[in-house]
């Protein structure tokens, strides 16, 4: 009994460079044999009023994407970027890109890239689509997007002017929009959103954030002046499993390109290491846990 | 005088933008949509500029005299130049400047994919090992409160994932049971009543469960128990702090467009 408590307290004072040894094994592993770790997703009720409220939009309708998230968020909102691409693309939605960080106009360049490259779609810039360039200034940014957007901005990323950019022909302040979504990664994000555009002039609004930001951004969500919401890497990978099945089974085919085969996204393969991850930090707790109890048993 | 000039125009453009949302004056509201925004684009882009002086001052000064960890500002001023010779003056691509920062091939945009994005990547992943190591050595059930913490965090770090769904109802049972258990074990004085008291309760309460068709209940699902903490208890907090905050906004600017905060022009 005692060598079995002894054995306890010492997995609870492990040195920290197993630890990391472990949660690098539990990452790496999963993540290059993505069929060993093969665990089915299963969408919640908040990533499902996203994509339904995306669903519901028509052909030619008008979505504002705006991109605040950079190199250190990259793996957990680029994904929600590219899947939320492909169902806007693949309904024949116009698209407007807008870059609220400095590294979101990099981040929806990628995003954008991604899409057109793998020929799903058949989108032409201008016609399907428009980037605007990175401005400082953050939540006045946006509340100049929602009073008069051509007072921010004359022309488009590529020095084209807005009044020879067909899609932006009707396009005059926020209201003009069918649709706003935010991906965001911090401040501005999805609560300067709500604040200074869409909820003052009714224009729905979703987002797709962090993990992290998920608490400061539900009490936004449970008043519905946020609708629904995309949370970090698991809410990526749910979006993802419902594009993936919408673009296989969507009778409406007048906008995918059917020569070219559809495969899932990268936070699907991803949900595999982070579940892992997840479940080895739960176990070093509850080792810890329990060390903690014998120590302080011994001790008194 | 200098001073005065600098309060009189925060206090004027204050009072400003505030009549701007409670009268409806079309000139004023113009003037607030349009031209405010664009002061503000102009002022952000000097204070840009500024910030850039800041930073050169900063990390100059330490290499100048050699401060503790100078050798740093060296690679952050080498870093700053490199950037600002790809942006301004080298492309290094056949496009035009301005959207080379775009374009595959230009020097600015080979920095940023093949130095910054993986630096930024490899900086946040290493949050997941130090979140590994900060919660084994300080997820520790040392009081109610930290008990509360430790539950919540729990079920969050496994309801988020996928594999939270996988978890049957009888083990999530077996979690409450030994959680309340650690709740109330101080109230044993015999350690012997308690450890059989747990494990009666480990086989009892499973099958009682089953027997008034309980298992389907959401407590028993995590993912479900997850949800629940993040709409109802978390957004309660969140709507709280957030309240907080809006006060706190409200009478900090009351304070900064009525002059008595000094502190914003460095007092």
């Amino acid at each position: 009994m005692n060598q079995i408590k002894s054995i306890l307290i010492k997995l609870g004072q492990i040195d920290r460079r197993y630890i990391f040894l472990l949660i690098g094994l539990s990452v790496l592993i999963p993540l290059l044999k993505p069929s060993w770790v093969n665990i089915p997703i299963k969408a919640t009720d908040n990533s499902k009023i996203v994509f339904n409220e995306l669903n519901n939009l028509k052909e030619g309708d008008r979505v504002l994407l705006s991109f605040e998230y950079g190199a250190s968020t990259k793996p957990e909102i680029h994904p929600m970027s590219i899947a939320i691409l492909q169902h806007l693309f693949s309904k024949g939605i116009k698209v407007y890109t807008i870059p609220l960080w400095p590294e979101g106009l990099m981040m929806a360049n990628y995003a954008l890239d991604e899409v057109i490259e793998s020929q799903l779609f058949d989108v032409k810039e201008h016609i399907d689509y428009v980037s605007f360039p990175y401005k400082a200034g953050g939540s006045i940014v946006i509340r100049g997007i929602a009073t008069d957007i051509r007072s921010i901005y004359t022309q488009d990323i590529n020095n084209t002017l807005l009044e020879s950019i067909p899609m932006m022909e009707g396009v005059h302040n926020i209201t003009d929009f069918d649709f706003v979504v935010d991906l965001s990664a911090g401040v501005p994000g999805n609560a300067e959103w709500v604040q200074y555009a869409c909820d003052e002039y009714n224009v729905p609004l979703t987002s797709g954030c962090t993990s992290i930001m998920v608490t400061d951004a539900i009490p936004y969500v449970e008043s519905g002046q946020i609708r629904g919401i995309l949370a970090g890497m698991p809410g990526a990978a749910e979006y993802e499993q419902m594009v993936f099945e919408y673009l296989n089974n969507t009778p409406n085919r007048k906008f995918i390109n059917d020569d070219v085969s559809i495969i899932p996204g990268s936070a699907t393969s991803r949900m595999s290491a982070q579940s892992i991850a997840h479940l080895l930090m739960v176990v070093f707790i509850v080792f810890g846990n329990i060390s903690y109890y014998l120590v302080r048993r011994r001790n008194s | 005088m200098k001073r005065q000039i600098a309060y009189f125009l925060v206090i004027f453009v204050g009072f400003l933008a505030l009549a701007g949302h409670f009268i409806n004056y079309a000139p004023l509201n113009d003037f607030i949509d349009n031209d405010a925004t664009q002061w503000f684009d102009i002022i952000a882009g000097f204070a840009a500029f500024l910030g850039v002086i800041n930073l050169l001052q900063l990390h100059m000064n330490k290499i100048v005299n050699k401060r503790s960890h100078w050798r740093y500002s060296l690679f952050t001023l080498l870093g700053f130049f490199l950037m600002i010779v790809f942006g301004f003056i080298y492309n290094g691509s056949p496009v035009e400047m301005g959207p080379h920062l775009k374009e595959e091939g230009s020097a600015f945009y080979w920095m940023f994919e093949n130095i910054y994005l993986p630096l930024g990547a490899s900086m946040f992943a290493l949050l997941a090992f130090f979140v590994a190591s900060a919660s084994y050595r300080a997820f520790k059930i040392r009081n109610f409160e930290a008990t509360l913490l430790l539950i919540s965090g729990i079920f969050l770090m496994i309801g988020r994932v996928p594999i939270g769904q996988l978890i049957p109802w009888w083990m999530s049972l077996e979690v409450y049971i030994c959680l309340i258990f650690s709740l109330i074990a101080y109230r044993f004085t015999n350690k012997k009543n308690l450890f059989y008291s747990l494990v009666v309760s480990m086989v009892l309460i499973p099958f009682i469960i089953m027997y008034f068709n309980l298992t389907e209940l959401n407590l028993f699902k995590i993912p479900d128990f997850q949800e629940w903490i993040m709409n109802v208890p978390a957004t309660a907090g969140s709507r709280a702090i957030m309240i907080g905050i809006a006060l706190g906004t409200i009478a900090q600017s009351y304070r900064i467009i009525t002059g008595r905060e000094k502190s914003i022009l460095g007092d």
